[in-house]
């Protein structure tokens, strides 16, 4: 649920950005920081898309994701918790290497890309805590957690 | 003990159920209130207005760079810094319609008065770059050309951004000569910072920043925004 969670809140913010980055806003709400400065340097973009369109790619992905894994049918699914792990970490450190872009080379903070990289870094760490906790009750490490779960 | 164990399981799934109902619950709302923010975003005014105390004559004419015809019934004062984002975006999304529309058809004229910020380090390099080729008349040219390449040579970009200068004017086929020796003299940077006094004096805030009929709008305008402007500006302009 957390997972859920954070990433339509991740969601919201990458769309926010790439309202921005295609003109529908025409300023961001950015009190702390440049966001603007950051939003249209050259590492704005990524492949020919805005980085911030990306992101909304990734949010969607692992929203739709954790929404299946909430489903009792994929309750305590390990491929969608290796799933969930395996975007959210590409993610992280998608975000790190941004968040050092800004630092170290623009020179400019953008708060809004700030709230993004700490969502997709908790969502990670909640995505790694479940697959540990799935991986722990998977079927064939407990025989009385498999009579359970196929009882479900 | 079997009849015991299947109702503990329905208050289970029953409790199951019903958490993951207060979920989506949860979930829908923050999607219809983060859409909401984002509508109220997306329709909020670019612009904000102020009044702005402009009596005629209080800008000589030889002042900034104009474009458009001397004799169009309005106005447009201008101040942008070549290093804003906002500005870049202004100039190169709506601007081209603008002119085309506006300026092109007699219906108003603009002046561009240089307003460097010191966030900035390269945008005084751009301000003097233009100014340069203003002496041969190909101010508007390199105007575009900077805005178009921000990105390049913008302080996050680059330290040294005189070789992207140098790099549109040849683009231009300016007279690199006298380009060049007006560009390393930084002949025209009082006249650059003097243009930003007077958007100091006129309290300019931010930038873009477009005075209007009297008005000060700080902001970037969409082009419909910045027709009705017009419009509303001509309807109030003394006939000439």
């Amino acid at each position: 649920m957390m997972v859920a969670t954070l990433s339509l809140l991740g969601l919201l913010v990458a769309l926010y950005l790439t309202l921005f980055k295609i003109g529908v806003i025409g300023e961001l709400t950015c009190r702390i920081g440049s966001c603007e400065t950051v939003n249209t340097s050259r590492w704005s973009m990524f492949l020919g898309l805005p980085v911030a369109a990306w992101g909304m790619a990734a949010y969607l992905v692992l929203l739709m994701l954790s929404l299946i894994g909430l489903q009792p049918r994929f309750d305590g699914s390990r491929p969608v918790a290796v799933a969930l792990t395996g975007i959210a970490g590409a993610g992280t450190l998608f975000s790190a290497w941004l968040t050092y872009l800004e630092l170290a080379v623009i020179h400019a903070i953008c708060i809004w890309c700030v709230t993004s990289a700490v969502i997709i870094g908790t969502i990670f760490l909640v995505s790694v805590l479940d697959l540990r906790s799935v991986t722990a009750a998977r079927p064939d490490a407990d025989p009385e957690l498999a009579d359970a779960s196929t009882s479900n | 003990m079997d009849s015991g164990r299947g109702r503990r399981a329905n208050v289970v799934k029953q409790q199951r159920q019903s958490s993951m109902r207060n979920f989506y619950i949860l979930l829908g709302a923050v999607a219809v209130l983060g859409s909401a923010l984002l509508v109220y975003n997306g329709s909020r005014p670019k612009v904000q207005v102020t009044t702005v105390d402009l009596p005629p004559g209080s800008i000589s004419d030889a002042e900034g760079y104009r474009y458009g015809s001397a004799s169009a019934p309005v106005e447009v004062i201008e101040f942008a810094d070549f290093e804003c984002p906002g500005c870049a975006q202004w100039s190169t999304v709506v601007e081209p319609d603008v002119r085309k529309r506006i300026f092109d058809t007699g219906k108003a004229s603009l002046r561009f008065f240089d307003f460097p910020l010191e966030m900035h380090r390269n945008t005084l390099t751009a301000a003097n770059a233009a100014a340069c080729a203003a002496d041969q008349n190909k101010f508007w040219e390199m105007h575009d050309r900077i805005f178009f390449g921000r990105a390049d040579w913008a302080t996050e970009s680059t330290s040294r951004p005189d070789k992207f200068m140098a790099s549109y004017a040849r683009e231009l086929s300016l007279d690199m000569g006298r380009w060049q020796k007006c560009f390393d003299d930084r002949a025209h940077q009082a006249r650059i910072l003097g243009n930003k006094a007077q958007g100091i004096k006129l309290k300019v805030g931010q930038t873009p920043t477009f005075i209007i009929a009297g008005r000060m709008h700080a902001g970037g305008p969409s082009y419909d925004e910045f027709a009705a402007l017009i419009d509303s500006a001509t309807k109030a302009a003394p006939k000439r």
